[in-house]
């Protein structure tokens, strides 16, 4: 078992990789009575192209198959999964995004039957044409709430703006139409390629017992013949341009949404460097718009922006964007005024900003430790970037006023932007008497 | 976990949590207001003015800026319905200095904190009129901006319906002609009435026993005479109304509410066993609702129910498709029939009862949900440690899940259909 410390968040990380390939991280948190465990495999929404190894073909499996795999690993020949759980008296859930599927659980007691359950679904997945024809409907309906939402809506026109071919432009749960087409044989394609241990790990949180966590999952956890996995996504040549400048829309809105996207063309970072990245960008992005900034209150004194407006940077290492999001009477001229800000940031930019901005993010940062499932998250998150969660703030620190000045003139760039709209409808009334 | 409750001026409590677990510290104080439709409006634009500044940071710019130099110390002024009250709230969360190693900010962050409320931004003695005005139209932009989120625009509109007469009906952000109507003289005299007689409560949870003291409340408001005491709220016996409301709007998928109602009060002894007779109907995914409606049947991604404790309701939402309107109905009927006449498992009981010991011993690893809970035992007047109230959860057995559960009886029925699609009941 190695212990990796980080002095200055006093805090230490215990990693240990099990005889049956799994790879466990545990994060001692004393004193909490909630105990958390995340099983991850790096495989998401954009990993709908790949090939198992370099002399196999290429599969292509339809939009949505990641989330899909994620509802039907739930199935179990005998008693369904949540009801094990509950008899634990434990929370179970599970989530796809663009580039994981991550399972876990929460519980104050019987942590480590749990853990074994927890593993032991994830490794043994239980799925017939009966009751992936019986999931169409549901996540029909998951998806139909989505199409319902003007955020998500906003969000995802953005996102097939920017992009041309990169497969983060397609929505995670995928169409209706798509999910049709989803057969077992697909899923489980997905699953042998996708969910090896070479592929996941495992993280625990809470007051524990190291031991008896490493026994738990070294008992739980099945022998995989092949650990070495050779798999690569593919993903077609992404253009530096943007597809298309604009992307309008309607919807049932009171407002219009607007949606500003800024395509990264600086990628390939991992480890230090791309987290170093990202908190650079996500700093100019305070500067220039959050609630301290000039800018933000000229926007907000002449009334183009309210509480929702703000802005954050995405990305991994294909693929990374900024956005900056609100609701405004006037997209169009907000969005002229934003670009204006791209050339002309000298005005809003300083040091002694920046020295303030980074001492709020060390604050947040602190603060967030407070949370189990934002250790959990955040470590697994960046574990996939050859990152670790504790190394962050020596990061953070590094940063000096010279990166902020680089970020901005590469990657503020009208050129490399597309704008988002909903439009509400028209006659956007409920038929009905009163106020509401 | 130490945990005291101080009187230190008329109506004024102070609430300590003194633990050591956490990173940060949280610090609010709350004023609980009757939830009224004269000054439902007022209390809310009044959270927004607040959070625009004090006298010392005389601009939302200048607040900012401050909030992050205190290591990004989290403020928010904000509004919330409990029940039917209104309680307008100023929480401040911030690192600890033990891990920001840094000893100068904390009192600072205390003394922000305690502007916000007692030092607003005023120009004689009046809030700023461009402010007032600027906030007004911000507020209104958040009210109609409700239409956006579906799913929720349906839960409000039914209980909007189903309590037509009741406090419980008020929309908490408030109404848009009224918010018109504010002038900042009149947000002013509201202001200045509310500090002088609302309930106010501090509840801190942190490190440090001698941080907060009484000095965070000033002197002239310690010794004030007529406290607004807010009644319980009502809960009616009988006469429901039995509403069935369809609304057309611009959706592709149909947003379902199902409101009921219970006569057993939070007070009363089988109000535990409604809790569990509700988290074994629709409270979680081993739900019978969402084993029959979801798993079963494929009906909905999401479907369960709320019980909202103040008034006993019991709330459910399913997003489904709208020509499966009456077959969903149909599942939900069944499943309240078989909760009423005892046909569930024992182990659906036991498992309900570790899903909500579970939920309850999770509130201690939270500063916010630590706050949270202890406002709720401050506003409902429960005297009960967390152990006492999973204890109570304990004792509840088959029988009296039974006899709560035959106190459920429905009372609207809200649907929210596409424009387009004709939508037949008896389909």
């Amino acid at each position: 078992m190695k212990a990796i410390e980080n002095k200055s968040l006093s805090e230490t990380i215990y990693f240990k990789e099990l005889s049956n390939g799994i790879r466990l991280f545990y994060f001692p948190k004393k004193d909490f009575t909630k105990k958390y465990a995340i099983f991850t495999t790096n495989y998401g929404s954009i990993n709908n192209r790949f090939r198992i190894d370099e002399e196999s073909e290429i599969i292509s499996l339809p939009e949505g198959i990641a989330h899909f795999l994620e509802h039907k690993l739930f199935e179990d020949e005998d008693e369904d999964i949540f009801t094990k759980f509950a008899q634990n008296g434990a929370f179970v859930n599970a989530y796809t995004n663009f580039n994981q599927t991550s399972y876990l659980f929460y519980s104050t007691d019987n942590f480590y039957d749990n853990l074994d359950l927890l593993v032991n679904f994830v490794q043994n997945p239980y799925i017939t044409d009966e009751n992936v024809d019986k999931e169409k409907g549901i996540i029909a309906q998951e998806i139909e709430m989505y199409v319902d939402n003007p955020k998500w809506r906003v969000f995802f026109n953005c996102l097939k703006g920017l992009y041309h071919y990169h497969p983060v432009r397609i929505d995670i749960a995928g169409t209706v139409d798509s999910i049709m087409e989803i057969t077992k044989d697909d899923l489980l394609t997905a699953y042998r390629t996708f969910y090896n241990p070479s592929n996941m790990v495992l993280f625990v949180v809470g007051d524990l017992d190291m031991e008896r966590v490493v026994n738990t999952v070294e008992s739980a956890g099945k022998k995989y013949e092949i650990t070495n996995n050779k798999v690569s996504t593919l993903f077609d040549n992404e253009p530096r341009e943007v597809r298309t400048r604009i992307v309008e829309d309607h919807m049932s809105t009171s407002k219009p949404l607007f949606y500003l996207g800024i395509k990264d063309n600086n990628l390939g970072q991992k480890g230090a460097e791309a987290v170093k990245k990202d908190i650079i960008t996500n700093i100019i992005l305070d500067m220039l718009f959050s609630d301290s900034s000039d800018f933000y209150h000229e926007l907000y004194d002449k009334g183009l922006i309210d509480k929702s407006f703000g802005a954050y940077y995405t990305g991994k290492d294909n693929y990374g964007h900024s956005f900056i999001i609100g609701q405004t009477q006037d997209p169009k001229l907000l969005n002229s005024l934003i670009l204006e800000v791209f050339k002309d940031y000298n005005k809003y930019i300083n040091n002694e900003n920046f020295l303030r901005i980074k001492k709020k993010e060390i604050g947040q940062f602190l603060m967030g430790f407070n949370s189990i499932e934002f250790i959990a998250n955040n470590l697994t998150d960046l574990y996939f970037q050859d990152f670790l969660l504790i190394d962050y703030l020596d990061v953070l620190n590094s940063i000096d006023y010279k990166d902020i000045e680089d970020r901005l003139k590469e990657h503020f760039d009208e050129e490399y932007t597309t704008l988002s709209i909903i439009w509400p409808n028209n006659g956007n009334d409920l038929s009905r008497d009163g106020d509401i | 976990m130490d945990i005291s409750r101080e009187r230190i001026g008329n109506g004024i409590y102070l609430n300590k949590v003194i633990t050591h677990k956490f990173k940060s510290n949280l610090i609010s104080i709350n004023l609980i207001r009757p939830l009224e439709r004269s000054e439902v409006s007022l209390n809310s634009l009044l959270s927004q003015v607040l959070g625009r500044g004090t006298t010392d940071l005389n601009s939302k710019a200048k607040l900012e800026r401050k909030l992050e130099e205190l290591y990004g110390a989290h403020l928010s002024v904000n509004i919330s319905k409990r029940g039917e009250r209104q309680v307008l709230r100023i929480s401040m969360e911030w690192a600890d200095s033990r891990f920001t190693k840094d000893e100068t900010y904390e009192k600072e962050v205390i003394k922000v904190f305690r502007d916000i409320l007692f030092s607003p931004q005023m120009e004689d003695e009046r809030f700023r009129e461009s402010l007032v005005e600027g906030e007004k139209k911000n507020l209104i932009n958040k009210i109609e901006s409700k239409v956006n989120d579906k799913r929720t625009f349906a839960l409000n509109r039914c209980i909007e319906e189903m309590c037509k007469g009741e406090a419980f009906s008020i929309y908490q952000l408030g109404y848009v002609e009224d918010v018109e109507g504010i002038t900042s003289k009149s947000l002013t005299d509201h202001y200045k009435s509310i500090l002088n007689d609302s309930q106010i409560e501090i509840i801190y949870v942190g490190k440090d026993k001698s941080l907060i003291d009484g000095s965070l409340v000033p002197e002239e408001y310690l010794d004030r005479k007529n406290i607004v005491e807010v009644p319980r709220e009502y809960i009616p016996n009988e006469n429901f109304q039995k509403n069935h409301i369809v609304e057309k709007e611009d959706v592709s998928q149909g947003k379902l509410v199902v409101g009921y109602r219970s006569n057993i009060p939070y007070e009363d002894n089988l109000y535990s066993a409604l809790l569990l007779g509700n988290e074994i109907f629709g409270g979680g995914p081993n739900s019978k609702l969402f084993k029959d409606v979801r798993e079963k049947n494929s009906l909905a991604y999401y479907v369960g129910t709320n019980l909202i404790k103040h008034k006993s309701i019991i709330l459910l939402d399913a997003g489904i498709d709208i020509k499966n309107y009456q077959k969903t109905m149909d599942i939900i009927q069944t499943q309240l029939d078989d909760m009423k006449k005892g046909d569930f498992q024992d182990e659906d009981m036991e498992i309900a009862k570790k899903a909500i010991k579970t939920s309850s011993q999770s509130i201690i690893d939270s500063p916010h949900l630590m706050g949270e809970f202890t406002l709720g035992k401050i506003i409902s007047k429960d005297g009960r440690s967390l152990d006492m109230m999973i204890d109570d959860i304990e004792k509840v057995s088959r029988e009296d899940i039974i006899a709560a559960m035959n106190t459920i009886t429905l009372d609207t029925i809200y649907f929210m259909t596409a424009k387009e699609v004709e939508y037949n009941e008896g389909n």
